[in-house]
């Protein structure tokens, strides 16, 4: 085959500008509405579960100085689905000895997000994965938790226990709602 | 040599991907650039745009029959931009076949086929075969009506190859009934196993296509073409990029007219649903209207099979070394047969349905329930699956309710046969006249209990007097078309006929027989729920459960306006 005629470079100069511009206008039509679509749980919140007070225990159930680990079952809407009925969590629920006050915990360690559990012998929360130790008010004793154990809202209703479940960033000493 | 050349050299010398690109740019056209070589450029740029799209969508699809169409409305309908991609994805596809069909056009009649192209040829074949794969278990991954039945057809299809069929349908549904099975199969055989084989064909093609170059036309004699070739840069790339640009435009123009791709409601095997394939398998959709019974392999099996016997013997039966049309006048005469055969049927097809007014009707219902389907998809679909999106509709709640409370007495469906009257049209003109006629009828009072002296007897007068009680007794409902005149006249007949010595129309009067009062508004239906046996209504001898104490204000509320509902417009 002889050598391959070439067009005059001018001609050349412009098609090479015009085909590398239509090539990169071809790749944004695709690229920027899909980085766009890649990007939208930014933008909703694609997982929302349990709005309002949510029944845990009955008041009966708690001693005083006795933690009671209660599971928080509401309404969970996770993208497309709605559940109405489902485990969203747990809850630490704390009877205080002096005054019979009432408070919960969630059982996420604001640390890493490991399940926060009780050990009766010790009278304090620890957390099994990196040792955080949190005394019977949710403040940090020792270990490697940013924040104390992350308290929830409270509400009594006649003979039951009502929570107010919520989610927080872990790992910041700053407790932040997610 | 700046740090950055000196790092592309470095690259360059262990890599050789820039020599092997300039390679591509500078690869001969034989006989120069042409708009028509742009189209297998075009081919592999479409499958670009289908894996990006493809994958950009997997990020957030669910394939199981219980969680396809939910997330696939979620994509649609609520996440940003993802209409777009996934009318991309679908338009895009559509894009493929026809510019497949155009390749494959174009390098037949070019005789581009011909020695030593005819392994290429085959290879194309194969991949205008993958293409179809592409869009069949695409089209059934959202698991919405269009999608499963078209699918359920295909496989019922394949469920009648001799001997095979039964176990080759089990392995492709993955079970031995539609399920999560089923989509999980489409998924995998369209996001996985295509693309792989796909991709690596069209390497091969390409490598091949190199290898051989681009057939120059034929009527170029080889001196012409020596001095009329050119490099692949920057002539030919310049027309790829425009033909790719040209088709783009039309993709996104499609997306953002239709406002995306086609969604309809979840599949549900029990609706009565219409199916048509997507447009390019019409033509064997509208071939097997033609063979029926024992014959029907002969339009899904035995004519498809000979097409592509046909075509991939081609090259083998066409061995001349001339590429002149005039001298394969019978392959091309043959082709274009089969051509003009394909397109007659498609646009018949879709012609006979346009014409259809039953199928057109068909289709509004189908796109009101897809319309109503999507917007409560929007408030979550339950884990039980696509179609328990219905359950997010205030009315479904009332109408379980009313299958709970209600239809043990009373039939909705104008057949009758309940302990209480039929509300199937209640309180239309048609139902008030028809009761008149005949109170004890199974469809009315029929199987309810008599007072001592028996129930209502047929009211036997001219049709005219007929019509005006019915009318008066319609215009108590608040009906909004109420023939004036005619109501003032069935007053004058209301006493004539003796129908005030059982029946009150005074305001809260009691009454032998229901006072007629305002009957069929909200307030009087919810009177009867709550109590039917008021001294103004049935009194004593009303067997109606009493529902004031069962249910709530707002249930009854929901039943009387249901029942309501009921009269067709």
């Amino acid at each position: 085959m002889a050598t391959p005629s070439s067009p005059p470079s001018e001609r050349r100069g412009f098609l090479r500008k015009f085909t590398g511009w239509l090539g990169a206008a071809l790749g944004a039509v695709v690229a920027v509405p899909g980085l766009g679509f890649l990007a939208a749980p930014l933008g909703r919140e694609t997982v929302r579960g349990g709005k309002g007070p949510l029944r845990v225990a009955r008041l009966a159930e708690l001693k005083p100085g006795k933690p009671l680990r209660c599971e928080v079952r509401g309404e969970l809407v996770d993208a497309w689905s709605r559940v109405p009925d489902v485990k969203l969590g747990s809850c630490w629920l704390v009877k205080s000895e002096m005054d019979g006050g009432l408070r919960a915990f969630s059982t996420v360690c604001p640390h890493l997000g490991c399940g926060v559990d009780w050990n009766d012998s010790q009278r304090r929360f620890v957390c099994p994965c990196h040792d955080s130790f949190f005394s019977l008010d949710g403040k940090v004793i020792t270990g490697p938790s940013p924040r104390d154990l992350d308290e929830l809202e409270v509400v009594t209703e006649a003979a039951e226990v009502k929570v107010v479940y919520r989610r927080f960033r872990v790992g910041t000493p700053k407790k932040v709602e997610v | 040599m700046s740090r950055l050349r000196r790092f592309a050299a470095a690259l360059e010398e262990r890599t050789g991907l820039g020599g092997a690109f300039a390679s591509i740019l500078s690869d001969p056209v034989p006989g120069g650039a042409r708009w028509w070589h742009a189209l297998g450029s075009l081919l592999v740029f479409l499958l670009g745009l289908e894996l990006l799209t493809g994958a950009l969508l997997a990020f957030f699809y669910a394939p199981s029959a219980q969680t396809a169409w939910a997330s696939t409305v979620f994509i649609q309908d609520q996440l940003t931009l993802g209409w777009f991609v996934r009318g991309l994805h679908s338009f895009g596809a559509s894009a493929m076949v026809v510019a497949a069909g155009l390749h494959f056009l174009h390098v037949l009649f070019a005789g581009a086929y011909k020695a030593p192209r005819e392994g290429n040829w085959v290879i194309g074949l194969v991949l205008l075969l993958l293409t179809v794969g592409f869009c069949i278990t695409g089209f059934g991954l959202p698991w919405d009506q269009k999608g499963y039945w078209a699918k359920l057809v295909e496989t019922s299809i394949v469920g009648t190859v001799p001997l095979l069929g039964p176990t080759l349908e089990r392995v492709l549904q993955g079970g031995p009934a539609y399920g999560n099975y089923t989509v999980t199969h489409l998924f995998a055989a369209h996001a996985f196993l295509l693309p792989a084989v796909t991709v690596a064909l069209v390497v091969l093609h390409v490598a091949l296509v190199r290898r051989h170059r681009l057939t120059p036309p034929w009527h170029l004699s080889a001196a012409e073409v020596r001095s009329r070739t050119e490099t692949y840069w920057p002539n030919q790339a310049f027309r790829d990029a425009v033909v790719a640009a040209l088709a783009t435009f039309v993709i996104v123009a499609l997306v953002v007219g239709f406002r995306g791709a086609a969604l309809e409601g979840p599949a549900d095997p029990g609706s009565g649903y219409q199916a048509r394939p997507e447009w390019y398998a019409r033509p064997l959709f509208q071939l097997r209207h033609y063979f029926d019974g024992p014959l029907e392999i002969v339009a899904t099996m035995v004519i498809p099979g000979l097409v592509a016997a046909y075509l991939v013997a081609l090259p083998f039966l066409d061995r001349t070394s001339s590429r002149d049309p005039r001298r394969r006048l019978p392959v091309l005469v043959f082709t274009g047969l089969g051509l003009a055969g394909v397109l007659l049927l498609g646009v018949h097809s879709v012609l006979k349905d346009a014409r259809d007014p039953s199928y057109q009707r068909h289709r509004a219902e189908v796109d009101k329930e897809s319309i109503r389907a999507r917007a409560l998809a929007a408030k979550g679909v339950l884990p039980e699956g696509g179609l328990a999106v219905y359950r997010n509709d205030p009315e479904f709640a009332v109408r379980e309710l009313f299958r709970d409370q209600c239809a043990n007495c009373h039939a909705l469906t104008r057949q009758g046969g309940g302990d209480g009257p039929d509300l199937g049209d209640y309180n239309s003109r048609a139902w008030l006249l028809a009761f008149l006629k005949d109170p004890q009828s199974p469809l009315y009072m029929g199987a309810a209990k008599k007072p001592a002296k028996g129930g209502m007897k047929p009211v036997k007068a001219p049709p005219d007097v007929m019509a005006a009680l019915a009318e008066l007794v319609y215009a108590q409902s608040g009906a909004p078309d109420v023939d004036v005149a005619l109501v003032g006249k069935g007053q004058a007949l209301y006493p004539e006929q003796n129908c005030d010595s059982c029946h009150e129309m005074e305001p809260g009067k009691d009454s032998d027989a229901p006072n007629l009062f305002r009957r069929g508004t909200l307030e009087y239906i919810i009177k009867i729920i709550e109590d039917a046996s008021r001294p103004e209504l049935y009194g004593e001898r009303s067997k109606m459960p009493k529902f004031g104490h069962k249910l709530s204000r707002e249930q009854i509320e929901g039943l009387a306006r249901f029942v309501r509902s009921q009269r067709k417009p």
